[in-house]
């Protein structure tokens, strides 16, 4: 592939002049960054010639800005306003893997790029699995393949004009969405779609219900009139990334089986991605238990966030558990270890980065989709799975109707009180003079068996804090005098200044 | 045609003198359930004539079917004793009615847990036991358990049709059969010496051991025939009972009783001559259809029989003659009565094994003097399920005040800690009910000393609670049951529908519920667990929870899964350490297995993380060898702060070590949970931290940096230490013939197993073997047994202990090494364990 098509220069600068954007952010991934210069460089010719052609037509034109962004705070999937926000970009052009998640203030252009696939190999797969099966089958991929499914879907058509008794065949197809994306303010006007909507089956008609319309990640596709998911079989092309994980989860009660590209093949076990739905499932549980619920901010660009926390705070604080809110940017198992009076955290960023596997962690990481499971007294795990939060918000879960009983905990194997509607009651008899006596009183039986961490499980984190065994230095209060002033130390902790010697 | 109501029973219930209650405990077929139909049939809830065939209380249809108990059912009878036979009764009674609180138990090891649940609400226990097979495994678990709790225990020696008809004992062969299994029980019994419940054997001739034939519906004790023979010699009953049993032998030659066989034929010991004799003589009679004899002995003895009766023949003509001459329910309910106490006697001396608080408190004063008028507690020990699906009683114990309709109790569930709201709920009752068979009867309220069910509660309580008033914010819970066994089998289930997933939840809830021992769980890789003791326990619970708590909706269940320990064989091979992620800290630990002993202490709770340092340093000096100064030093226990391994400080002035101590604790608590061969609990490991570099700034050694550095060099510790599994080991008993023996050992050897013990039973051609069987082996053990033994050896396992297996599992191809893998992919974790590069770092 060489370079210009795959970057897609003239395309991205005929974007750029179309809107007149004079500050534009480009925004790599790290495995991208080492091509950015020759981006800059060949986007640069590209939109100076292009200029010069219209600066003929229509008069002086300004100079368009390039600036180049690399390590994203968080994803580098998701579009980094933040940080085109810094140079005061009016556009981002975003390189390489994407979720296509929606941006909040700017505009934003994707160029997705474009991974190898051997066309006749995947059809010979493709049909030859269809066979085995009288499902319909309806082909999603990765978005790095997006540009091959065109010559996919006629290559079909042609094999199976060529074999008459084949004609059964009923595949159809999902589509890009959009590779432009307007910033959410003035959303719903999102401009084409790469290409067409087309459904290859032999009738070659689809209905246009909206309910039959299914979005996930940048792809888009609709279902004929009557058919439901669980009527096809999900034929995935490309690896075995968090995209196809949230295909899984989302579509668990379809079957499913990926075209590896890479290695030609098809992969029809996808019980690793089955066993990812069970384990979340047992994280929901254990999230139940929970009495400290860390919100991790994992995105400041994804439209909606905001919105997202809130509703989580309200949901937990609902639930009678404390909240927290941390924004610690990427997280990884040391700097969620810094607060282990957290007994769940809550993940709220782009879809695809929202999937933790939280082995590693002391805690584990649901996403907001699954803290409205744990906390929504009574909402039952139907096998249902939303991804994207924005779908989340505003949904209100099946609420089965709200019954008395007390929570029955798996993991421990029997009712477990819930603190918040007890608390309220016995609480109320708390107010008024023995408040403060009472509280005494706790304290004091807090400090009575310090020598444990989870013994009794704080319900908040001073009350954690009260429990640990280090409370701190000594301080000496006998001396009244001031302390003398003494010089800190400065340097970096790898080293201080006064440790080289 | 039931004799007595609901009201009558209510009034009996205010007089705790009158009320007797009582389990009946004993090995399996042993005849529990049978026996206590024939006591049901003289309260009047079923015909006299199908007593023995019914089986009241086994009021499952898989219980009537396989024949065997499976829950214990609580039925309450009224009794009504003549003046006459409570003249020599000396305790305090008011009036001649008596109520009595029955609970027929399972004899099978599995359900276990359930005999705990009846001891626990009863203050005596009828020890049934089969005149042939003796004092088997299960008989004696339960008796221990029963003098455990305080329960008073009464002897009947049961299957006394089996002597005469199949058997055809003669008499001095029986008395001996029978003076060795009694000799048997006391023998248990006698290890149970404590000052408050007081002598605890059965004695015969004192009349707390009956004699008895379940199935035929008669029992007698000695006093019958003591009774019937003392106007005759005039002697004194008393007297005459001694008489009747041990060393005395009369001549009716020459009408003269002597302490030693005088060799003359017609000398025999009293109790063949006057009791077993004159038994089968009428069994004989009666067998043979000789009514000619029948009748002028019956009315000698003064038995008179209806005249529709007299038309019977053989077998059902012998039944009902013993029925009438010797009814099984005066003679048991009487010697219960009698010799087992009543609420208010067993609540004196029981209430120490009860109550958890300060034993001056009101509640403990109001529990030892069964003052109805005192503060509730309430003791709830099963739950049972309701007719209407779904919901449950909760059935329990009344041990002080008044439990009513419409009364706010307050429920303390088993995690209650007083002066906390942890499981802690306030809730009212909807109804008091009796139990009544099959039936239930609504009643206003009940008083202490009494069993009830409580309708209304279920939504609050899984297992067990302690209930009192309201207002009661200061009383403390009953103690917890303790169960001798352990939920050691485990399956995993899933719905064959995904959808059904809420169903499969509730129904696993209320499985919880329904039995005290099951636990139902789930695991990391999100499968639902079902915990149970054994094979059949886990068997019958899956029945249940199909059928009528899931609905019928379709399970999937996997094969039973055991789980393992990981441990580690010797000291580590060298100090290891990690640093933390951010390089500037360093942690040195080694691992070391626990003394011997130890790790078994710590389960049994003897040492423990709220044990006084002082009390805790002795017994490890004195019994575990270990030094005194270091004992003061152990950090934490655990898993869950309680778990048979320990982080002990080894390290001589490190700075800011008191800082990171709660760090490395909990990283401790995680890595000890998942171990790092198969992610199975730790056990009998003790980590040692040797040595620990930390930066000098407290932001860079916080918790991010030390909890996951702590867990690495507790797993690279334990990977230099020559980790080892430890599976799960049953004790098995078997009792078997002699023919049967060769079967039993070649089955055992295929499966792992290895007896210890083998004893012939005194006086029998069986044989009692004594077994240890890897859990794991141990499914389709029974059906095995039973196919290589033609039948004939029925064994009973329960959880003994852990064993290590000694291959390596580090060393690829070693059976260990093997299961580790299946572990980790029924996990869903990586089938290759992690290496130890990975958690141990280079300076």
């Amino acid at each position: 592939m060489d370079f210009e098509s795959d970057y897609e220069i003239a395309r991205t600068a005929e974007f750029l002049l179309s809107r007149n954007f004079t500050r534009v952010a480009l925004q790599f991934p790290d495995e991208l960054l080492k091509d950015s210069t020759r981006v800059v460089r060949a986007l640069r010719d590209q939109l100076r010639s292009l200029r010069k052609c219209g600066a003929e037509q229509n008069g002086g034109n300004k100079d368009v800005r390039l600036f180049v962004m690399a390590d994203t705070t968080y994803g580098s999937c998701c579009v980094d306003e933040v940080g085109a926000l810094h140079v005061n970009a009016e556009c981002v052009v975003h390189y390489g893997h994407t979720c296509l998640s929606p941006t909040t203030t700017l505009p934003a252009f994707f160029v997705i790029g474009k991974a190898p696939v051997s066309i006749p190999n995947c059809i010979e797969s493709l049909s030859s699995y269809a066979l085995t099966n009288d499902k319909r089958i309806l082909v999603l991929y990765g978005l790095e393949y997006a540009y091959s499914i065109k010559h996919i879907r006629e290559a079909l058509v042609e094999a199976s004009k060529l074999s008459e008794s084949k004609s059964k065949l009923e595949v159809c197809f999902a589509d890009v969405s959009c590779s432009v994306m307007n910033s959410s303010d003035d959303h719903r006007s999102s401009t084409g779609l790469v290409e067409p909507a087309g459904v290859c089956t032999d009738d070659n008609t689809y209905g246009m219900a909206p309910d039959n319309r299914y979005k996930i990640g940048g792809l888009i596709w609709t279902l004929p009139e009557g058919h439901k998911m669980e009527d096809y079989l999900l034929f995935w092309i490309g690896s075995d990334n968090p995209e196809f994980a949230i295909v899984v989860l989302t579509f668990n009660c379809c079957d499913i089986v990926r075209y590896n590209p890479k290695e030609n093949r098809l992969v029809t076990d996808v019980s690793q991605q089955k066993r990812i739905l069970k384990r979340r499932y047992y994280l929901v549980e254990k999230a139940k238990d929970a009495n400290i619920v860390g919100i991790l901010v994992g995105t400041l660009g994804v439209a909606g966030y905001l919105h997202m926390i809130h509703q989580m705070k309200d949901l937990i604080t609902g639930a009678g558990k404390k909240v927290y809110t941390l924004v610690v940017g990427r997280p990884n198992p040391a700097k969620l270890a810094n607060f282990p009076e957290c007994d769940v955290f809550i993940y709220v960023s782009c879809a695809q980065t929202a999937l933790l596997d939280s082995k590693e962690y002391l805690a584990p990481v649901i996403t907001p989709f699954e803290a409205m499971l744990a906390f929504n007294r009574g909402s039952q795990w139907t096998g249902a799975y939303v991804m994207e939060f924005r779908d989340l918000i505003n949904s209100s879960l099946v609420e089965v109707k709200e019954s008395e009983e007390a929570r029955f905990s798996f993991l421990s194997g029997g009712y477990v009180e819930d603190v918040d509607l007890q608390g309220k009651e016995i609480d109320k008899e708390d107010k008024g003079t023995l408040a403060l006596a009472n509280a005494m009183e706790k304290v004091l039986q807090l400090r009575d068996n310090p020598n444990s961490l989870k013994k009794s499980r704080a319900r908040s984190g001073p009350e954690y804090f009260a429990a640990r065994s280090y409370q701190g230095l000594d301080m000496h209060y006998d001396n009244s005098l001031p302390e003398p002033y003494l010089v800190g130390r400065s340097g970096r902790a790898s080293g201080y200044e006064d440790e080289k010697k | 045609m039931v004799k007595f109501t609901a009201d009558e029973l209510r009034r009996i219930m205010d007089y705790k003198h009158n009320i007797r209650n009582m389990s009946v405990i004993a090995h399996v077929d042993h005849g529990k359930s049978t026996l206590t139909d024939s006591l049901v049939a003289a309260a009047g809830i079923i015909a006299q004539e199908v007593a023995g065939d019914v089986r009241m209380t086994d009021t499952r249809a898989d219980e009537a079917e396989r024949g065997i108990t499976i829950k214990s059912t609580g039925i309450s009878l009224y009794y009504e004793m003549t003046d006459e036979a409570l003249k020599s009764y000396k305790g305090e009674r008011k009036g001649n009615e008596y109520l009595i609180n029955l609970i027929d138990s399972p004899g099978h090891v599995d359900f276990s847990s359930e005999v705990t649940a009846a001891l626990r609400i009863t203050d005596g226990a009828l020890v049934v036991v089969d005149c042939v097979e003796g004092v088997c495994v299960q008989t004696e678990t339960v008796l221990r358990q029963a003098l455990g709790e305080r329960i008073r225990p009464v002897l009947t020696v049961n299957k006394m049709d089996r002597c005469f008809l199949e058997l055809q004992v003669d008499g001095e062969e029986a008395y001996q059969t029978f003076q060795r299994v009694i000799e048997n029980a006391n023998v248990i019994m006698a290890t149970y010496e404590d000052p408050l419940l007081g002598d605890v054997q059965v004695y015969p001739e004192k009349g707390t051991v009956a004699f008895s034939a379940g199935l035929h519906g008669w029992a007698f004790t000695l006093t019958n025939f003591a009774k019937m023979y003392a106007s005759k010699f005039g002697v004194d009953e008393g007297k005459m009972m001694e008489r009747l049993w041990g060393e005395n032998f009369f001549d009716p030659a020459t009408k003269k009783w002597t302490s030693k066989n005088t060799g003359s034929p017609t000398c025999k010991r009293g109790f063949v001559q006057f009791c077993y004799e004159p038994i089968k003589q009428i069994i004989n009679i009666c067998m043979n259809d000789q009514k000619g004899k029948l009748w002028p002995m019956l009315q000698k003895l003064g038995v008179t029989m209806k005249s529709e009766e007299k038309d019977l023949m053989g077998k059902a003509l012998m039944k009902r003659v013993m029925q009438t001459w010797l009814p099984a329910s005066s003679a048991l309910l009487e010697m219960m009565i009698f010799h087992l106490p009543s609420p208010g006697t067993a609540q004196k001396y029981r209430v120490e094994n009860l109550y958890e608080g300060p034993l001056d408190d009101i509640y403990a004063n109001a529990i030892r003097n069964c003052d109805p008028e005192g503060p509730l507690m309430l003791y709830v020990s099963k739950m049972i399920p309701a007719s209407d699906k779904g919901r449950f009683f909760a059935f329990g114990r009344v041990f002080a005040g008044k439990v009513s309709t419409g009364l706010k109790v307050r429920i303390m569930g088993p995690n209650y800690v007083p002066g906390e709201k942890k499981d802690l709920y306030v809730k009212s009752v909807q109804r008091t009910v009796i139990w009544m068979g099959k039936k239930q009867e609504t009643v206003e309220d009940v008083p202490c000393g009494n069993t009830v069910a409580l309708v209304g509660l279920d939504q609050y309580i899984t297992k067990n609670a302690t209930l009192t008033n309201e207002k009661e914010v200061d009383a403390h819970p009953i103690r917890a049951m303790k169960f001798s066994v352990s939920p050691v089998v485990r399956v995993a289930v899933q719905c064959k529908v995904a959808s059904d997933l809420p169903k499969l939840v509730e129904g696993l809830k209320r499985l919880a519920k329904s039995d005290p021992m099951v636990v139902c769980s789930i695991e990391e890789s999100g499968e639902h667990i079902i915990a149970g003791a054994g094979e059949l326990h886990l068997e019958i619970c899956l029945k249940d929870l199909q059928d009528d708590f899931m609905g019928g909706a379709e399970i999937i269940k996997s094969d039973p899964v055991v789980s393992f320990r990981e441990t580690v064989l010797e000291k580590s091979s060298r100090t290891v350490m990690s640093k933390s992620p951010n390089k500037h800290n360093r942690l040195y630990m080694e691992a070391r297995p626990l003394e011997e002993g130890l790790a078994e202490a710590i389960d049994d709770g003897r040492i423990g993380p709220r044990d006084d340092p002082k009390v805790r340093s002795k017994i490890l000096s004195e019994e575990f060898g270990w030094d005194k100064d270091l004992a003061k030093k152990i950090w934490c226990f655990g898993p869950e702060t309680t778990g048979p391994n320990m982080v002990v400080d080894m390290c001589k002035g490190v700075q800011y070590l008191n800082e990171i101590k709660d760090s490395v604790v909990a990283g401790f608590q995680w890595a000890s949970k998942e171990g790092a061969l198969c992610e199975e609990n730790m056990r009998g490991i003790c980590f040692e931290v040797c040595d620990v570099v930390l930066h000098a700034d407290a932001i860079h050694r916080g918790g991010g940096q030390v909890i996951p550095t702590a867990r690495r060099v507790i797993y690279a510790s334990q990977l230099t230490a020559k980790p080892r599994l430890l599976e799960p080991v049953y004790l098995v008993e078997i009792q078997a013939p002699e023919q049967a023996l060769g079967g039993i050992y070649s089955v055992l050897n295929q499966k792992r197993g290895h007896v210890f013990e083998e004893i012939q039973r005194p006086g029998t051609p069986l044989y009692n073997i004594k077994a240890y069987l890897p859990v794991i082996e141990s499914f389709g053990f029974s059906s095995t047994l039973r196919a290589a033994t033609s039948g004939q050896a029925f064994p009973q396992c329960v959880f003994d202990h852990w064993d290590m297996m000694s291959s390596d599992p580090l060393e690829a191809g070693s059976q260990a090494a093997q299961l580790v893998t299946d572990i980790r992919k029924r996990k869903g974790l990586k089938e290759q364990m992690t290496p130890l590069s990975e958690f141990e770092d280079k300076l």
